[in-house]
């Protein structure tokens, strides 16, 4: 029969790490659904996503032995 | 600019990284070569210009895409019936 202060007060840092985790995924999702080179919502105007990325941009989050910018765009333009 | 393409064709050895497609899934990286070299000989032809350059796509599609799909959207360009904006 404690009151509901004292119950919440000690749940907080379980909303911490659920809020946090929550918080976490949402952004993901939003990272991947406005800037994934996949992903297209208007596709009157932009109808190839992935040739919005420069040669030398990166899109992962993490790169291992990969220099960006000594890339440069690989076919001729027409 | 046509002695850079003739260059790098004469060095290939196969498909470069492509900053668009960095994951494991290529597969968007094959269809995008496969318009692209169809898009370069259409432009080129049509301002009578040597559609030479666009071999560079032509090398990277083969390298990438299975040669199933190849024939398929060879076939289906013939019978008018294929997807892509070309």
């Amino acid at each position: 029969r404690k009151c509901l202060i004292v119950i919440l007060h000690q749940l907080i840092p379980l909303f911490i790490f659920i809020g946090g985790g929550a918080t976490m995924s949402a952004l993901y999702l939003g990272r991947l659904a406005l800037r994934n080179p996949d992903v297209s919502w208007d596709r009157k105007n932009n109808p190839e996503p992935w040739n919005n990325l420069e040669p030398t941009q990166q899109y992962k989050l993490f790169k291992v032995n990969m220099d960006y910018s000594k890339l440069k765009k690989n076919g001729p333009d027409f | 600019m046509a002695e850079d393409i003739q260059a790098k064709l004469e060095k290939y050895r196969t498909a470069p990284f492509d900053a668009r497609f960095p994951n494991q899934n290529q597969t968007r990286n094959c269809w995008s070569n496969y318009l692209d070299y169809h898009r370069c000989q259409k432009a080129l032809d049509a301002k009578g210009v040597d559609t030479a350059p666009c071999d560079w796509y032509k090398r990277v599609y083969k390298s990438l895409c299975p040669i199933s799909w190849i024939q398929k959207w060879d076939d289906q360009r013939e019978e008018g019936t294929f997807p892509g904006k070309i």
